[in-house]
């Protein structure tokens, strides 16, 4: 070949470019094929001959390997025994893309879209998801019918590279009810497999996605074994080498709750659900001597079993977008203003502190004046001079905001952290929030320029109001502590692990966060104050049923005003009951007993946004100490929870 | 893209006595080293074939078939005045948007994806014939930009022509393909003399735009893809998988190959190694004298690929001859370097040697169309 790179090769009068240019440009691009495959060429000399026998072994171990033995995974039960879950085979079709004829691959697909009614693109999607080896088996569907089961194992002939095969789901007993606090299972998603792969995870999986069925995943799960096997060149198990570690089955969980008490919770907040017309509840019972909880009711609920059934994206979708949020356990997920419930801390600090002694009066009116602002209470007029168990009855916030005021809100912080506000409770459950609890330091980080706590905002704070966030697992545990003479324990959702046999290998002892620092005399006066919240009738007739009752309730302010300036607000209602429950003759008015730290039942009732002209809380912790009790009298009363501002009108 | 004018090829040029002429400076070595190829490439095909290759429907028995539309391509291409496609090129242009466009709406692929458009008993990859006809059109922009091929404009101006198939083909999903028509505008604004500061500067402004196609544009399967070319032995049951297996097939050929379908290391675990790994096969049965010989021949082929461009005295015909030699060096290291395990997956095929109808079919138009330039060599189109 020869180029006269003297002869134009374009028009010179044309081209700005001149042949010499163009011809450095050939010289340079005869370079680049020359480079590229003398580097392939290099390459593979290197593979073929001078290192053949490295590259080579690298293939010769995939002949050995290992696979996966999997086991059951345990069950979960109640307190009393009562089995909450259970494992159902179901159909599950798998797919070996592998051992698909590449010619008979459309038609198959095409069969098998038809009988499982699937779209032709959705199985392809799935086929084209697996990077390794084509002989590795993909899950097409699950939860296939039995009819249909049977046609594709018949047809098999048909169906090369299809399999049926039978693998556990959970089917959950009770649904809805204890939804929240079970959790579901799915499948392991691929950025769960990444990371858990090593831990004996296989891409098929399925996995503890909320819940107990989250938190617990390592014991239900159990311990999956593992054979050496030997493959066959197509990557299939030939033979079982030996095994490298027995298959361990999951073990069983035994929750706290009782399903009864359960039963109850539910039972009372769905009617007050449904007089009040609430779109969202939480009833809480708990026993307060170990921060075993008894019954966690938040409403609406999901139906766990179209979890585990594998929902669809659309319903899910559907689910995360409901304005009520029936995916999120409004018990721990959510952060709400306390309201009146709150006073608990401001009373009880200021006592330990010295800051008011149980005698001190402090004058209530129908508003007092905080740095020049006018802060209403509740009651128009006040009750005049008031002592903390007055103040905390007829739930003063004149009275509470001078507390609040002397107390100073770092101090009120720091008590309300020792009743357990603003940290997690360490419940053994997922999602859980840890609430808001006002200090200097903390208003400073979150305003810029930083700002301290203005003494309004402290005297706010001080009736739960303002910055307050708790979630009700927070409050009901201050509660208990209360109730239990100042133990603060970590609430607890499963007391005993349980192995196949039934024998129980590990007890879940209850756990001390703090001993309060606080006068057991101080504890017994805000006990004593609790009852006299009812036996004021600030609860009206609450006080009239034959079970002592001493607790707080609370309505907490939200959000934005309405037309007549009115907030709307929440409803509280939180509240124990001593050992000896019913009244007794020597003890009418139940002081005797409240004064004791005996009780073993703390519950807790929240209305979301009730709005009604009672509190609706109570109404509702009034129908559950029925229920519990036995109690044959109907107390309820349905005329107050007709919607109407019981404030301001 | 500008005023591309109508620009009749001169009919006299299709005269009898023209087109014997014409036969007499038929570029001989440029269809031999394809031939050789393509026998290569059917060698595998039958080897590939398992128990019986002569059986009807096999990927040997296909390819002959596909060998014999792909040899009556070649020859009418090579016929065909090529200038006439410059004539025509708005119709090129619009026959190749259609085909891609036609894809996407009718055609089927592996798990969701569009690619093959089924024809009676065929599927035919029209991704593959794209790539041919946007060479074309981005040839016949820059014979048009002939007289400030060193602008901006000219670059701009084949990119704005080549943004529409690359965008429909990355949305089939198929970024090999979408890579090699990057390639092809490339191989040609650099043949024909575009400004090489502002074609470094495009390349740059690629490469800043890639964690954006990185996060948006790629699909997870992709990345798994590039990222296990990284460190294939970290996931050697996935996506490092084919790679690890590619290797040790190849290794397995040793200097002299275990001989036609002799080959077992790759036949139990590639996969897909009848369709983009099936350079592995080469090495393994034909060792390393085969696969060098694959790589010597496509080196001589790309040798003349760009001496026919280079010879042409015709701006349209060199920028297409660069333009095609771009996308076989291309694919050729992409391809090749992807079995060695030196370039990451990303299904680009082989010319001539991987089976498929659409990819032979595109080889041969563009070597015949080559052929075309080659034998009127010394006319300038308009």
């Amino acid at each position: 070949m020869s180029v006269n790179t003297d002869r134009p090769l374009l028009d010179p009068n044309a081209g700005t470019v001149t042949p010499r240019q163009l011809w450095r440009r050939f010289l340079v691009f005869g370079i680049a094929i020359v480079l590229v495959v003398a580097g392939l060429g290099l390459r593979l000399f290197q593979l073929q001959v001078a290192e053949a026998d490295r590259f080579q072994a690298l293939a010769v171990q995939r002949r050995q390997g290992t696979a996966a033995v999997p086991v059951t995974r345990g069950l979960i039960y109640d307190r009393k025994g009562r089995q909450l879950v259970e494992n159902v085979p179901v159909f599950v079709v798998r797919m070996v893309p592998g051992e698909i004829p590449y010619e008979q691959r459309d038609a198959v697909v095409e069969r098998l879209a038809t009988l499982l009614d699937m779209d032709r693109l959705r199985i392809y999607q799935i086929m084209d998801q697996v990077m390794g080896s084509s002989f590795e088996p993909l899950t097409i569907a699950r939860g296939v019918s039995t009819q249909v089961a049977r046609v594709i194992a018949e047809e098999h002939l048909g169906l090369p590279g299809i399999s049926v095969e039978v693998e556990a789901r959970r089917r959950y007993r009770y649904g809805k009810l204890v939804s929240h606090i079970l959790g579901w299972t799915g499948r392991v998603t691929p950025e769960e497999h990444g990371r858990l792969a090593s831990e004996g995870y296989l891409a098929s999986d399925t996995i503890g996605k909320a819940g107990v069925e989250l938190t617990f995943e390592r014991q239900l799960r159990g311990t999956y074994g593992l054979d050496e096997v030997q493959r066959d060149a197509a990557g299939r198990v030939t033979s079982t080498l030996r095994t490298l570690r027995e298959p361990v089955a999951g073990d069983s969980i035994e929750l706290t709750i009782d399903l009864e008490i359960q039963r109850e919770a539910q039972k009372a907040l769905e009617w007050g659900m449904r007089a009040a017309k609430l779109q969202r509840g939480v009833f809480l019972v708990m026993n307060p001597q170990n921060g075993e909880i008894l019954a966690m009711v938040s409403l609406p609920a999901y139906d766990n079993n179209e979890f585990a059934r594998g929902v669809t994206t659309q319903r899910y979708r559907k689910l995360a977008r409901d304005p009520n949020r029936p995916l999120i356990n409004l018990a721990i997920s959510e952060q709400l203003p306390p309201g009146s419930t709150y006073k608990l801390i401001t009373g009880i600090g200021a006592l330990q502190d010295r800051k008011i002694l149980p005698s001190t009066r402090i004058r209530t009116a129908g508003h007092i004046m905080v740095a020049g602002t006018r802060m209403n209470d509740w009651h128009s007029y006040g009750w005049g001079h008031i002592d903390i168990y007055g103040g905390f009855a007829h739930s003063s916030d004149t009275f509470f905001y001078q507390v609040a005021l002397r107390l100073g809100v770092d101090r009120l912080a720091y008590w309300a952290h020792e009743f357990g506000f603003g940290r997690k409770t360490g419940v053994d459950l997922p999602g859980e929030t840890v609430g808001t609890v006002p200090t200097h330091a903390w208003k400073r980080s979150i305003t810029n320029p930083p700002q301290p706590v203005y003494p309004g905002e402290t005297a706010q704070a001080g009736i739960g109001q303002g910055y307050d966030m708790v979630t009700p697992l927070q409050l009901i545990n201050a509660y208990s502590a209360l109730a239990n003479g100042g133990t603060l324990y970590r609430p607890q959702l499963v007391r005993r692990i349980r192995d196949t046999n039934g024998e129980v290998i590990r007890t879940i002892k209850p756990e001390v966060i703090r001993k309060l620092p606080i006068d057991a005399s101080l504890l017994k006066v805000m006990r004593v104050a609790s009852r006299h919240v009812l036996t004021s009738r600030h609860t009206l007739n609450f006080v009239d049923m034959p079970v002592v009752v001493a607790g707080k309730s609370g309505t907490a302010e939200y959000g934005v005003r309405d037309s007549k300036g009115r907030l709307p607000f929440h409803s509280w209602f939180v509240g124990f009951v001593p050992r000896e429950a019913r009244k007794k003759a020597g003890d009418p008015n139940g002081y005797k007993a409240v004064q004791r730290t005996d009780s073993e039942l703390v519950f807790l009732a929240f209305a979301h946004d009730s709005r009604t002209r009672g509190n609706a809380a109570i109404e509702i912790s009034k129908y559950f100490i029925q229920l519990h009790y036995g109690v044959k009298k109907d107390y309820r009363n349905p005329e107050l929870m007709i919607k109407g501002n019981f404030y301001g009108q | 893209m500008g005023t591309l004018r109508l620009q009749p090829a001169r009919l006299a040029g299709l005269s009898p006595r023209a087109v014997s002429r014409a036969w007499t400076v038929f570029d001989i070595q440029l269809a031999v080293y394809a031939t050789a190829l393509v026998v290569i490439g059917l060698l595998m095909a039958f080897t590939n074939s398992g128990d019986d290759p002569l059986e009807a429907g096999s990927l040997f028995t296909r390819g002959l078939m596909w060998l014999a539309i792909a040899i009556m391509v070649f020859t009418v291409a090579a016929a065909f005045d090529y200038r006439w496609a410059r004539t025509f090129v708005w119709l090129v242009y619009l026959i190749d948007i259609g085909f891609l466009v036609m894809t996407l709406a009718i055609g089927t692929g592996v798990g969701g994806t569009s690619r093959w458009v089924t024809l009676g008993p065929l599927q035919f990859q029209f991704s593959e014939m794209a790539k041919v006809l946007t060479a074309l059109t981005i040839a016949a922009w820059l014979a048009h930009r002939q007289t400030r091929i060193d602008g901006f404009g000219t670059i701009l101006g084949a990119a704005v022509i080549v943004a529409p198939p690359l965008g429909l083909v990355l949305i089939q999903p198929d970024l090999g393909t979408s890579l090699v028509l990057g390639a092809i505008l490339f191989g040609a604004l650099f043949m024909s003399g575009a400004s090489l500061r502002w074609l470094a500067a495009g390349i740059v402004m690629v490469l800043a735009a890639f964690p954006v196609v990185w996060t948006s544009v790629l699909k997870d399967y992709q990345k798994e893809r590039l990222i296990s070319f990284l460190d294939p032995a970290a996931d050697a049951q996935g996506a490092g998988y084919q790679l690890i297996q590619s290797q040790a097939a190849v290794s397995s050929g040793g200097l002299f190959g275990r001989g036609l379908t002799n080959g077992q290391q790759g036949a139990a675990y590639l996969p897909v190694q009848s369709t983009d790994f099936v350079f592995s096969r080469v090495g393994e049965e034909l060792g390393f004298l085969g696969g060098a010989l694959v790589l010597v021949l496509f080196a001589l082929l790309l040798w003349r690929v760009l001496t026919i461009g280079w010879r042409c005295r015709d701006p349209f015909g060199l920028a297409f001859a660069g333009g095609v030699a771009g996308m076989l060096l291309f694919q050729l290291l992409v391809n090749v370097g992807m079995v060695l395990g030196v370039m990451p997956i990303t299904g680009i095929p082989l010319p001539f040697i991987t089976h498929g109808g659409a990819s032979l079919i595109s080889t041969a138009l563009a070597l015949g169309l080559l052929e075309s330039i080659a034998m009127r060599q010394g006319k300038p189109s308009g």
